[in-house]
């Protein structure tokens, strides 16, 4: 973990040569000069942990990893081509910033600023997914750790990806819907009306949710049944095996409690 | 909506995390919020997010280090400033030579050597009994409108 950075002096002296090749090189660039590639692959072997550093660091961003080590080593080839010694900085400080250049080019080719939201909203997509599908498999919510095992993701990126995906949500109203850069299309607050009367079931929906706080577990699945899924109280009663008048019973009880919060 | 967020500026953004991974995330998701808040660009916010990463993976993983982070996040007219701060019992007991986290550490080195990549403005203070200070600045690029 350490031996991400080569000796600084060996480094300075790889390059002192280096740059004598590298003259010599361009007095005759027709010549095949083996001191020349050779001094350049070294380099480059003594930087590529510098590269995948780097690229490890953006590779949550929905590109692979080998491609984009390979575009930073472009970038590593670049700064190893431009870098001189007399200048009196390190390389690493020299090559960062154009390998990372060499990177972020490659995610901007490849349509980026679409991609990482998409990516996000996929994630926070599969999160809901996934955790329905637990649920009934474990019969209970699913913990992060479970969510991120099934995904195979972290669970930062899981609890990042359920954030996110709603702040980036609630942005896209100023969001253009065609992603092409050239043209100014239709943004998604221009296509939504107004005064929907499905608004104000909305707000009371989220008034529900907050109200179902208050009921316990099963209380809140007979509510859920009963009335989203329109399920008789006799299959519900099957379902949780207990009576049929049991379910009245708590049925009874969620829907008073609901009633008080709501009535608030 | 825009017109809300640029007048309830400036708005300042302070947490306390243990200096440990799991928590690092909180750290960049406080930091994408304000840098969303001042309408930086997606990339722009990933590479806040990045840049705080390292600065707290640099702390985390230096051997010294303390028991908690410090975070700060100010936007102040169209930049933003982030602080992290090494902090905590050990921090506060090595004297200033020890204390060279940031600058040393090795892993902690190329962070940093990406962070400034990141950011606009990067500096340190090192406080002889608060540990180390990393202050992060990155502006709003040029916008369209």
């Amino acid at each position: 973990m350490n031996d991400f950075r080569p000796d600084r002096e060996q480094t300075r002296a790889l390059f002192a040569r280096f740059a004598l090749a590298r003259t010599r090189h361009e007095g005759d660039p027709e010549r095949a000069d083996p001191d020349y590639e050779r001094l350049r692959d070294e380099l480059v072997v003594v930087h590529l942990n510098l590269v995948r550093f780097l690229a490890v660091r953006f590779a949550n961003r929905g590109e692979p990893l080998d491609d984009l080590i390979q575009v930073g080593t472009v970038g590593l080839l670049k700064a190893i081509d431009r870098f001189d010694l007399d200048r009196g900085v390190e390389f690493t400080t020299y090559a960062t910033p154009t390998i990372v250049g060499e990177i972020k080019r490659y995610f901007r080719d490849k349509g980026w600023a679409v991609k990482v939201p998409r990516r996000l909203q996929e994630l926070n997509l599969a999160v809901n997914r996934t955790s329905d599908k637990l649920a009934i498999e474990l019969g209970r919510s699913p913990t992060v750790g479970e969510l991120a095992k099934r995904l195979d993701a972290g669970e930062d990126e899981i609890l990042e990806a359920q954030e996110l995906g709603q702040a980036y949500n609630l942005l896209s109203l100023d969001s253009e819907l065609s992603g092409e850069a050239d043209k100014k299309s239709q943004t998604l607050a221009e296509t939504v009306g107004i005064a929907d009367a499905g608004l104000e079931l909305l707000e009371d929906r989220a008034n529900i949710e907050r109200a179902f706080e208050v009921l316990s577990g099963r209380e809140r699945v007979i509510i859920y049944l009963r009335f989203y899924e329109a399920v008789s109280q006799t299959e519900i009663a099957k379902r949780l095996n207990v009576s049929q008048m049991h379910v009245s019973r708590l049925q009874a009880k969620a829907l008073e409690k609901l009633r008080s919060v709501l009535v608030e | 909506m825009n017109q809300a967020v640029e007048q309830s500026f400036p708005e300042f953004v302070e947490l306390r995390i243990p200096s440990r991974a799991e928590w690092v995330a909180l750290a960049r998701l406080a930091a994408a919020t304000i840098a969303n808040r001042l309408r930086f660009s997606i990339e722009e916010i990933e590479d806040v997010k990045l840049a705080v990463a390292e600065a707290c993976t640099a702390v985390i993983q230096y051997d010294g280090h303390g028991e908690f982070i410090e975070l700060s996040c100010e936007a102040q007219g169209d930049s933003l400033r982030i602080r992290v701060r090494d902090g905590g019992r050990q921090a506060a007991l090595s004297g200033v030579k020890e204390r060279i986290g940031f600058e040393e550490a090795r892993v902690a080195g190329l962070g940093v050597f990406l962070i400034r990549t990141l950011m606009d403005e990067v500096s340190y203070d090192v406080h002889p009994k608060n540990g180390t200070e990393l202050l992060m600045v990155k502006r709003l690029a040029g916008r369209p409108d």
